[in-house]
This record gives C-alpha cells, sequence and structure tokens, in this order.
C-alpha cells in the first residue's frame, strides 16, 4: 500500500479521538441504563455525529477535506458491513452518512473509526464543521496552492476550540487553492481562496456570509488580501465578532450571512479588523516552522512525468464510444505530465446519488491502492475521485470502475444530479430528493444524448435547508409540502463557478411530482433549440432570460 | 374506501431507544414494528389518554408523539401524511424505481 501523502495523525491526536469514544461508550451505556434523559444525551450523541432520523439513528462521518487514504475506505467499508446495512451516503458536505446504525453500535464504530484516524467530530452542533476544500487539492493543473493544509491548520485550531464550541449556529468553513473555485467558497459561512498578489506573495482573500438555506446569500470580501501566517488569529477574530454579535434569539437569524446581511460588511469588517488587531501578534500567529511541518505532510506524491499520448489509450478511444466519453467528462488535467484525475461517478442511470455499498467502497481502494497512489477524494458533488493517475492506466482504470458500475460518462452532465437524502431519510425534510433524481437519471441515461446536452447541473432538496444546494443548481429542485402532497419548485440561473456565482430564480408554481420529468425535459428542449455553438444551458438561460422556459414548461406540465 | 381523513383517528409513535427503529404502542402497552396492531384513539380525549400513556411507557423509546392514520371498511389503518408513510413502512425507493423504468 503506498505512504499516504496527507496528514498523518501524532499520538496527541489519536490520544483525543480514543478518550472521546471511550466518554461516549460510557454516556451511551448511561442512557441506555435510563441514567440519562433524552433531553440531556441528545446533545451528547449529536456532538459524536450521531442524530435521530425518520427511519434509525445515522451516524455523520467526517472526511475532513474530502481526503481518504485506501486503508481509511476500507475501514469506511468494513463499519458499513458491521454495523450498518452494506453501503454508505457520500454527501455534499464531504462526509459520509451511515443510515442505519444502533445505538448500541455506535461506540464500536467509532472506535473502528479511530483506529484509522477517523472520527464523526465537529459534523454536527453550533461549532466550526469539518472544513471542506477543492477535491482536486494537490493534484489540480490550475492550483495555486494545496488548500488542504491550510484546511489541517483550521482543524487543529478549531477542534474543541472552547471558545467557539456554542456559537449562535453551525459555522462552515471552505478553501480553494485555485481561480477555478470547485469549493463553493462564496456560498459557505467563510470561504478562502488562496490567490497571489502583484508582488507574487500568496495569501487569502476571506469571503464571508455566504450560505444557502431558507435565506440564500453570496459571500462578500471581507478581506482582500490577507498574508497566510494570519489567517488563525483572522479567523478567531471574525469568530469572537460572530458569537458577539449573531444572533441566538431566532434560529432563523442566527447564521454569520444574516449578521453580515443586517448590520453590513463594512460593519463587520471594522469589529473583525479591531478584534485582529488586537491579537494578530499573539499566539495564533503561525510560524514559518509550523506551517513547514504540515506541508510537509502534504508533499506531493513522487510521480514522474510519462507519456501525454498513449497508443493505447488513442486506439481504445476509437474503439469505446462509452470509453472515449468517459475521457472527456470524467478525467481532468493532472499538474504532472502524463497523469490525469480520474473522477469515478457516482451517479449511475437510477441509482441513489452518492451512494456506494461496502463492495463498491472496497474495490475503489483497490483501484487508488494500484493506480492512484493510495488516495481518493470525496466531492461535494456526491462522486470519489482518484487524483494521481497515469494516461496509460485508464483503460485498465475504466475497466476496474466499470465493474463497480461507477464508470458512467456523466460527471458534470445531466445525470451527475446532486441530491439530499429527502423525506426518505431525514427528519427535516418535507420531500423526496432521490427518487426524483433517480426518475430524471433513467429518463436521460443515454450518453451521447448527455454529452450533447453538455455541463448542466441540477441540484435537488427535500427542504429548505437546501442540503442539495438547489438554489446554485443550473436547474434546482426544491421539494415542498403542500397540504401533504408533494410539490417541486424549478429554479433556474444558479452557479457556483467562481466569478459568477449566482443563486437561481423560481421559474413559476411548483410542478407535481410526477411531472418533474416532463418539466426538465421542456426545459432541456428549449435550450438545445436556442442555444448558440458553445453555450451551455446556464449561459443560454441568461442570454434569453427565463420566458422562453417558463412557457414551454407550464404548456407542458 | 378509507374514512376518518380528518385526522381524528391516532396511534401513538415513537422510534426505539437502542435502535432507532419507528415503533407503535399497542393496546397491551407494548411497542411494536407493526402498525397494524397499534391501538387508535377514536377521539381528541382518547389520543390525550393515549399521548400520556405513550408518555409513561417511554423508557425504551424515544420522543413519543401521535400520528393521523385512516382507517377502511377492513379495519386497515395507514397513516394520513406521506412522512409517516414512510415512516411506518420504509423507503421508497424500489417503488419509485420501477415507475421511473416505466416512465423512461
Amino acid at each position: 500500500m503506498p505512504d499516504t501523502h496527507f496528514y498523518r495523525y501524532d499520538d496527541y491526536d489519536r490520544s483525543l479521538i480514543a478518550e472521546r469514544v471511550e466518554q461516549f461508550r460510557d454516556q451511551v451505556r448511561r442512557r441506555l441504563a435510563g441514567e440519562l434523559t433524552e433531553e440531556q444525551f441528545k446533545p451528547l450523541r449529536l456532538t459524536n455525529g450521531l442524530y435521530l432520523q425518520l427511519h434509525a439513528y445515522m451516524l455523520r462521518i467526517a472526511i475532513p477535506y474530502g481526503t481518504l487514504s485506501s486503508r481509511q475506505l476500507r475501514k469506511l467499508a468494513d463499519i458499513a458491513r458491521r454495523f450498518d446495512r452494506g453501503y454508505g451516503h457520500f454527501t455534499t458536505r464531504q462526509n459520509l452518512q451511515l443510515n442505519w446504525i444502533k445505538l448500541e453500535d455506535a461506540p464500536d464504530a467509532l472506535a473502528a473509526l479511530a483506529e484509522v484516524d477517523m472520527h464523526a467530530i465537529q459534523t454536527s452542533g453550533n461549532l466550526i464543521r469539518n472544513v471542506t476544500a477543492d477535491h482536486f487539492a494537490g493534484a489540480a493543473v490550475d492550483e495555486i496552492e494545496d488548500p488542504r493544509i491550510w484546511c489541517e491548520i483550521i482543524r487543529q485550531w478549531s477542534t474543541f476550540h472552547p471558545e467557539f464550541s456554542f456559537l449562535p449556529r453551525k459555522f462552515k468553513i471552505a478553501i480553494t487553492g485555485s481561480p477555478n473555485d470547485r469549493a463553493a467558497v462564496r456560498v459557505h459561512d467563510v470561504g478562502l481562496r488562496l490567490w497571489r498578489n502583484d508582488q507574487d506573495d500568496v495569501g487569502f482573500e476571506v469571503i464571508v456570509g455566504g450560505g444557502l438555506g431558507r435565506t440564500p446569500l453570496i459571500g462578500k470580501t471581507l478581506r482582500e488580501f490577507l498574508p497566510k501566517e494570519e489567517l488563525l488569529a483572522y479567523l478567531e477574530a471574525t469568530l469572537r465578532v460572530y458569537n458577539r454579535y449573531g444572533r441566538r434569539d431566532n434560529l432563523y437569524k442566527s447564521r454569520i450571512k444574516i449578521l453580515v446581511h443586517e448590520v453590513g460588511v463594512e460593519k463587520v469588517r471594522e469589529e473583525v479588523e479591531a478584534e485582529f488587531a488586537a491579537i494578530k501578534d499573539g499566539a495564533l500567529k503561525l510560524a514559518p516552522e509550523t506551517i513547514e511541518a504540515i506541508a510537509r505532510q502534504f508533499a506531493p506524491p513522487p510521480l514522474r512525468p510519462k507519456r501525454t499520448r498513449v497508443p493505447e489509450v488513442e486506439a481504445l478511444k476509437l474503439e469505446d464510444r462509452d470509453f472515449a466519453l468517459w475521457l472527456i467528462s470524467n478525467t481532468a488535467p493532472h499538474r504532472v505530465p502524463g497523469h490525469a484525475i480520474v473522477t469515478a461517478s457516482l451517479k449511475p442511470a437510477g441509482a441513489p446519488p452518492g451512494d456506494a455499498s461496502a463492495v463498491q467502497m472496497e474495490g475503489i481502494a483497490d483501484i487508488a491502492d494500484r493506480y492512484s497512489q493510495g488516495e481518493i477524494r470525496v466531492s461535494h458533488e456526491q462522486n470519489l475521485v482518484l487524483p494521481h493517475v497515469a494516461i496509460e492506466d485508464l483503460p485498465a482504470v475504466y475497466k476496474a470502475l466499470r465493474r463497480l458500475g461507477f464508470a458512467e460518462a456523466n460527471v458534470g452532465k445531466i445525470t451527475d444530479i446532486i441530491a439530499c437524502p429527502g423525506l426518505d431519510y431525514c427528519a427535516l425534510a418535507n420531500a423526496r430528493s432521490i427518487p426524483v433524481a433517480q426518475r430524471i437519471s433513467l429518463h436521460f441515461a443515454e450518453l451521447a444524448r448527455q454529452h450533447d446536452i453538455g455541463d448542466l447541473k441540477i441540484k435537488i432538496s427535500g427542504c429548505i435547508n437546501a442540503c442539495g444546494h438547489h438554489h446554485v443548481g443550473h436547474i434546482g429542485i426544491l421539494g415542498v409540502d403542500k397540504n401533504g402532497v408533494e410539490l417541486y419548485q424549478i429554479s433556474l440561473g444558479g452557479d457556483v463557478d467562481f466569478g459568477k456565482t449566482t443563486l437561481g430564480t423560481i421559474l413559476g408554481p411548483a410542478v407535481a411530482a410526477d411531472k418533474v420529468v416532463e418539466a426538465v425535459d421542456a426545459l432541456v428542449a428549449t435550450y438545445l433549440e436556442t442555444r448558440r455553438t458553445g453555450e451551455r444551458f446556464v449561459d443560454t438561460y441568461r442570454r434569453i432570460g427565463a420566458q422562453p422556459f417558463k412557457d414551454r414548461v407550464y404548456g407542458a406540465v | 374506501m378509507a374514512k376518518n381523513l380528518s385526522g381524528d383517528l391516532q396511534v401513538a409513535s415513537a422510534n426505539r431507544l437502542v435502535d432507532g427503529a419507528v415503533v407503535f404502542l399497542d393496546g397491551a402497552g407494548q411497542w411494536t414494528e407493526r402498525l397494524e396492531r397499534a391501538e387508535v384513539a377514536r377521539d381528541k380525549r382518547s389520543a390525550e389518554i393515549l399521548l400520556e400513556r405513550a408518555k409513561t411507557e417511554a423508557f425504551d423509546i424515544v420522543d413519543p408523539f401521535l400520528v393521523a392514520v385512516s382507517e377502511d371498511d377492513d379495519g386497515r389503518i395507514e397513516p394520513l401524511s406521506l412522512r409517516e408513510k414512510i415512516r411506518a413502512s420504509g423507503l421508497t425507493f424500489a417503488a419509485i424505481a420501477a415507475d421511473a423504468v416505466r416512465y423512461a
């Protein structure tokens, strides 16, 4: 098994997690013995990632910055098999959810996770959540610096941070190290974008107050350029201002985005900068050797440049149309010549988006060991990524993924749908999401048609909390409950491409569940008839506006 | 034909503490996974009593509450809301997938 090229836990990390598991084991024992009431126990289980959903407990496992080793993925498969129903659901926050965990098994599941330096900390509660990052980090050709170094520094600072354990509400941070944002940084409480200034220094643009949910807002720039060594002090100052002024009287107004919206980013900046000035030269100023020590653990794998044009690959492209399409949609350029980043689509036709069985997880781990330096990434678009594959190995990787059912050539296409668990699982949902995604997926399953339609992102949420990111879908679909009937509100024009992060606009009245596919079909037909060369669906929408789409959809349904 | 759609008929439900499974309170004061065994309260007063009983039988369950149901002529009961239908009968994927295949 190859060495991993990301942060490895030390004894301190391991003892922290081990202690936490034993604490929770005792808490579960006391709850089952009736020594703790549910009211007393609920916050304890939630801080260990254990939610109670419609049919069962759900364990949300943290996958920090979406990075996994093959060993860790095999352990996740093992836990899914031993303690759940043999599958898991990769989420839009790069986590894994197991939907059928028993309370009595949860401590053992957490102990098994701890064996591979994993846990469920920071996956619930009003605190700084698991930090997310570009899923191509450390491999992308357009990357300025690996954002995971900074995710890990934030993880070490934020885990069990005593001052920020009871924030007004949860707090999500995302980081991108590339100009082409793949981490949706403008729709997070704090988004960080690494960039290089005119003096050739690399630092952060700090973006604050973005978010989806009930009140979708695009984040605003709090600091144009922050020197890297000042990151923690600046975040500490930002969290202090939020902790002090964030609303605790109204759940729906408690996120930092509402504070920024209500008082203005200028006022928030004034407060943050004043706080920052008081602490910036203190203990949180990052010493170069501290940064270097973390950065060393993310040293790139020892890849040597290889042939970029491989006759076997070219031959298979001509022979196998699906492989040719897969190369177009599911591979991305790698920083080392002769290599590629491969996305394994967890969206085979008609399958629940983001679900993987234990066998499939083990299969991906095997492929990663053999062809991708033992590394896997989870994308916020609910796919798995093999970040370091030699181009000459692409035919073998494609065949191996096909055997697992994860070689659908649909990444970025109409069937690469993001969907939250929805009313089939979630205690908060108003309507189902997964069955809607399945119907759309089956309707548009033909690959050549998908590639003709081109890049089109459909995102589905089963309630206004927007875990399915419907606000930023080219086509967003929101399930609502109207007098006990599921209806689906369609919005168009959302996008998270950097520099043009846009929230979708509601098209018109919600449509019935059995009309959603027809509505999407009408939207696609309108696009195909009116698009200009090179235009994506969302580009055509921006050019011609909503009316032609609206006329077609409401004429059809 | 379904009757009592006004929500007058109610059963007590909860999640089982040890595994989170959906359970219903039966006439003997036991929690069961089988909806057909649930005790049905037929008026407001009975429903209040049923909920109180559920709360006193709450050692092994979490957060009991009342679920509005309908009852057909054969005495079969079914939750009124989709959410409670899904809680009572499980994931809808298989049924929907079959529909989707036909639709496609």
